[in-house]
């Protein structure tokens, strides 16, 4: 039996599959199917963030939508949009909804994901189950709307996202200008499930986020070492003086 | 207030409890409870809008309704006065009703002529002859006025139609209270115009259903409202508006009304769209022992303007598509709550907790800002709502920390950047023509810090030493850099 029987019989029908997850850094984030950036300990969140609006600057143009919900706001604070514009490359619109409960914050995403209206969702929840990431999966492969949950440092177990990326600050490069102040942020990104690519699963990225250039780059091992700046006599640090 | 059989017995509003104890020893009586009565009468206000679209609340015991084009539905003004009637009787509310030209001439028929089974219609333009022989206390008019017009021997209306205004004035000592008498017999016979303020606003648009049998479950209120939206919105359409808001009234055949309203960020009147809003929300109607009207109103209506879809998304003008961020917003808030989606405003305030303010989203996202505010690197990437305060070691009194405690972990400072000193706007603080002055915040000093484990810090020092202020400086986090 001929192909163009089994189709006019209805027995073989094309189908769309979806697009595979891209198997090269920062694999999809920001781009299509559902992320989960976690902390690596508690109060690694600013880490986290830093790390999910510099990957994901390759999406798409357009809304950003920020979920989150109220008790992580008042214990985590808020991005204002001065960071926000600074790091994610320019001016990106963003809508913010605020609610009380993990669920509700759910559900909003998922209302976004299928209304299509927004290019990129980012999600701050208590936790998300295999259930709701498996949701989430399927309504943003179906219709090409990226999900990042940023989770606490809490969370492991299987869920249904493409990657799960744990985050760590890690010191500062160092101030060509200033030995003793902070320099360019780095972070540990660990990627410690990947779909695509389940045998890089353990890999660690050092990365380095330049505020001029707005550029993300990858540092080299011997670099990514503390920067220890020259001690000062005491061993302590020279302070400057104010003004 | 007494019952019919209390009347029969003799025993009438104005009498003493004690005299009517006298009468009727084993009497029952009760304290008049205004605050209740008051509410009843706005429910019912609510309920009549079944009748007329515009009502308005008379005085503690009234009702007034602008009849004007509504009585032909119910086969002129006798069979809407025989509908409301029956309507109230099948409640249970003790009425009068009366039909006339003016709200003076209404009120004064209903509280005189006027029983429960008769009603008063007065034709329009015949207020002259019809309130002749009307009591002049139906006219609106205080007690003393009225005691005053007694002692003068003027006991019914038609008697004040000849009388000599400025005479009346000389009798009553205050030129107020005979201006209020001419005022009021003036209303009544049309002479002067009275304006009537519904107790609610009507709305521009609104479409109704009667529903022949009562409906007695959410599946008939739900396909009711269905095609009540199809109709609003095919009115809104031809009159190429859309509504910010709508809302829907359920109206009880015993007298009660329930309401739901939902909200647009932006002017809408897709039906499939409102029908979503509805949805989270028609859980709420009751519908007792039936609902028998219902009507759906279109609130702050505005012009709408409609453009044709961009036949792909990458030929699109613009990359954002505001119709379907507004759509999103609605359903969102529709179940979350209004206010849930929000944008974030930047406001034109150095200090950094004041810079920028969430506002509710009302479909226009805030404009991108022409400069940014500072250079890259020197604002936090999560900012709290409220610094928190937190023990710190400095080597030098003005200079960074050395070592402090947040969130009850010790954290060594290994980098500091700073200090970057930040004023409080003084200008915000000047004492305000009435007098009142706020205090001046002190000034900060904020530095960045990172600790040995990597993290970075936005910290600073409220107040300098010697600042004349009183306590010395404290400190606090204000948020977190990336």
């Amino acid at each position: 039996m001929s192909i163009a029987t089994l189709k006019a019989r209805g027995l073989l029908r094309t189908v769309q599959a979806a697009p595979s997850q891209p198997i090269a850094f920062p694999f999809g984030l920001g781009e299509r199917g559902v992320h989960e950036v976690a902390e690596a300990a508690y109060g690694d969140r600013a880490a986290a963030t830093g790390f999910v609006l510099t990957a994901a600057q390759r999406g798409r143009k357009g809304v950003w939508l920020w979920v989150c919900q109220a008790g992580i706001a008042r214990d985590l604070g808020h991005v204002p949009e001065a960071a926000l514009r600074e790091m994610s490359g320019g001016h990106r619109p963003r809508l913010s909804i605020h609610t009380r409960h993990g669920a509700d914050a759910l559900w909003a995403v998922e209302e976004a994901v299928v209304s299509g209206a927004v290019a990129h969702v980012v999600a701050e929840v208590e936790a998300a189950d295999f259930t709701a990431t498996r949701r989430l999966t399927l309504a943003s492969e179906k219709h090409g709307v990226p999900v990042t949950l940023l989770l606490p440092y809490a969370c492991d177990g299987a869920t249904a996202a493409a990657t799960r990326w744990r985050l760590a600050p890690r010191p500062s490069a160092p101030n060509p200008h200033d030995p003793h102040a902070p320099g360019y942020p780095r972070f540990r990104a660990v990627l410690e499930r990947c779909r695509a690519a389940p045998d890089l699963a353990g890999r660690t990225y050092d990365l380095e986020w330049n505020d001029e250039t707005l550029s993300l780059g990858l540092v080299s091992g011997m670099a990514a070492g503390p920067a220890a700046p020259r001690p000062a006599a005491g061993g302590g640090i020279v302070h400057r003086k104010a003004g | 207030m007494a019952n019919p059989p209390a009347q029969a017995a003799g025993i009438h509003a104005g009498l003493s409890l004690a005299d009517a104890r006298a009468t009727l020893p084993d009497i029952l009586s009760e304290e008049i409870d205004r605050d209740a009565d008051a509410k009843a009468l706005t429910a019912l206000a609510a309920w009549m809008v079944r009748f007329s679209p515009l009502v308005a609340l008379d005085g503690q015991d009234g009702l007034i309704l602008e009849t004007t084009g509504c009585d032909h539905l119910f086969g002129g003004e006798a069979g809407l006065a025989a509908a409301l009637s029956a309507r109230l009787a099948a409640a249970g509310y003790g009425h009068a009703i009366a039909v006339a030209g003016t709200p003076g001439a209404a009120h004064a028929l209903a509280r005189t002529e006027a029983t429960q089974a008769v009603p008063v219609i007065l034709p329009m333009g015949n207020e002259r002859m019809g309130l002749k022989e009307v009591p002049v206390r139906g006219l609106r008019l205080t007690d003393t006025a009225l005691t005053l017009l007694r002692r003068f021997g003027l006991t019914r209306i038609g008697q004040l139609y000849g009388i000599d205004r400025k005479a009346l004035a000389r009798r009553f000592h205050s030129r107020e209270a005979a201006e209020m008498v001419c005022l009021r017999l003036d209303q009544a016979l049309g002479a002067r115009a009275e304006p009537f303020a519904p107790f609610r606003v009507p709305p521009d648009h609104a479409a109704r259903l009667p529903c022949p049998e009562p409906l007695a479950d959410t599946a008939g209120v739900t396909e009711g409202l269905a095609r009540l939206t199809e109709e609003l919105c095919r009115t809104l359409s031809g009159h190429g508006l859309g509504a910010h808001g709508f809302a829907f009234h359920a109206f009880r055949s015993d007298g009660e009304v329930s309401t739901i309203r939902v909200n647009a960020a932006r002017p809408v009147r897709t039906p499939a769209h409102i029908l979503r809003l509805f949805r989270e929300k028609i859980d709420r109607i009751d519908p007792g022992f039936g609902i028998d009207l219902l009507l759906l109103e279109a609130l702050r209506t505005a012009p709408m303007e409609t453009g044709s879809r961009p036949l792909a998304g990458d030929i699109a003008p613009v990359e954002v598509d505001e119709a379907a961020l507004a759509a999103l917003a609605d359903r969102i808030n529709a179940r979350l709550g209004d206010g849930a989606v929000s944008v974030i405003q930047p406001l034109a305030h150095h200090p950094p907790d004041a810079a920028e303010a969430r506002q509710p989203f009302a479909g226009q996202l805030p404009d991108s800002p022409t400069a940014p505010v500072s250079l890259p690197g020197l604002r936090p990437l999560r900012m709290f709502n409220h610094p928190e305060r937190v023990d710190v070691i400095a080597e030098v009194p003005d200079g960074p920390p050395l070592r402090f405690v947040w969130r009850r972990v010790v954290r060594r400072v290994v980098r500091a950047d700073g200090p970057e000193r930040i004023a409080p706007e003084w200008w915000t603080f000047l004492p305000t023509a009435d007098g009142i002055s706020r205090i001046l915040p002190r000034t900060r000093d904020y530095y960045r810090i990172e600790d040995a484990d990597g993290r970075r810090y936005w910290v600073f020092r409220e107040g300098l030493y010697h600042d004349g202020r009183g306590s010395p400086p404290e400190w606090f986090v204000q948020g977190l850099f990336a």
